[in-house]
């Protein structure tokens, strides 16, 4: 770590090959696009080698370098979000809260499942949720910030942060059990 | 159950609620099933969920990904570079120009008040030193000082500005 902040690009590099899966799976798993993720962990390691000397250790490097990526996905997902309309799934939050009355998944719907095939199924009911629900989820599980902290990077209240993850886990939890139940068929 | 209480569940689940409000929560957990049928629900998911990106590779190899980094990094400094040297030199030293302004002007007072009160006309002259120039010198003898006084800015200084203008 010293030698990079002296501006040593071999010992960077090293950085980079220790963490790079870490940053651009959480890149991907805000993003949920191989392209988009793979430029955007690129992008956090150039940002990443430009701000090396304002690393002080307070947190890991790697947690360093997560938020960075962090911050680039939030800016390219807001940029997303102006492109497009509102999805059908942000319209009936906001209207209703279906999650309220959704019914509960008694039966765990991923367990006896394989590691890859328990991924697989994530990562496509992931792929179902909004991009804020999913953002939360991420920050939440993976990051592990608490409600204030992803109330603070997300720019919106802490209620706001909490029905968020609870519609992304009853949603997830409802997707799972539909994966199951098509699966068992 | 009230959507309240449903986030209630949740925020004792993710250990965010105070100490006495989680007590609570045990205590009614204890007694409705519902309750606890949800916060099963909301456990299972959130276990289902971790370590999800454990599995997750960058497809690229070492070596291509980290070629892009390296000429992305080369790339960005080549261009700081190439900005820099644009920067007239008189901007740079901006910061040490009204310093040494005031400094200009305090000595030139020094040198009057020195004149008026001691030194006799003899001791000090006034002289333009070319001819149509606008550039005066001051000698005095008392103080072994000569100041050279340029009345008029330098040719080049309006472009200087208008440089400093667009880079801001």
């Amino acid at each position: 770590m010293r030698a990079s902040q002296n501006g040593d690009m071999g010992a960077f590099e090293e950085l980079v090959a220790r963490h790079r899966d870490k940053i651009y799976a959480r890149a991907y798993s805000m993003m949920r696009n191989e392209e988009e993720a793979v430029d955007l962990s690129q992008e956090a390691w150039v940002k990443g080698w430009q701000r090396l000397r304002q690393f002080q250790g307070d947190s890991s490097f790697g947690t360093w370098m997560t938020r960075i990526v962090i911050n680039l996905c939030l800016d390219q997902l807001r940029k997303h979000k102006r492109q497009r309309t509102e999805s059908i799934e942000e319209m009936t939050e906001e209207s209703g809260g279906v999650e309220r009355h959704m019914p509960v998944v008694t039966i765990n719907p991923t367990a006896g499942l394989e590691r890859g095939e328990l991924r697989q199924r994530i990562d496509r009911a992931l792929g179902q949720l909004s991009h804020e629900h999913r953002t939360v989820l991420v920050l939440h599980e993976f990051q592990e910030l608490e409600y204030k902290e992803i109330a603070k990077v997300m720019g919106c209240s802490i209620g706001t942060v909490m029905s968020r993850l609870f519609y992304a886990r009853r949603k997830m939890a409802a997707l799972l059990a539909d994966l199951r139940k098509e699966d068992s068929k | 159950m009230e959507y309240q209480n449903q986030l209630k569940l949740q925020s004792y689940l993710d250990e965010e609620l105070p100490e006495d409000e989680a007590r609570e929560v045990a205590n009614w957990l204890a007694r409705d099933q519902e309750a606890v049928a949800l916060l099963t629900e909301l456990r299972q998911t959130r276990q289902a969920v971790t370590g999800f990106e454990d599995g997750i590779r960058l497809p690229e190899s070492r070596e291509f990904f980290w070629s892009k980094i390296e000429r992305e990094i080369q790339r960005q400094e080549a261009h700081t570079k190439e900005q820099a040297p644009r920067i007239p030199w008189a901007l740079r030293f901006r910061r040490f120009l009204m310093p040494a302004t005031g400094l200009a002007v305090l000595a030139l007072l020094a040198l009057v008040v020195t004149r008026e009160g001691g030194g006799s006309a003899s001791d000090s002259s006034v002289e333009t030193a070319l001819e149509d120039s606008g550039a005066f010198t001051y000698h005095d003898d008392s103080a072994g000082a000569t100041l050279v006084w340029l009345s008029y800015p330098a040719d080049n200084e309006g472009a200087d500005n208008d440089d400093w203008d667009s880079l801001e």
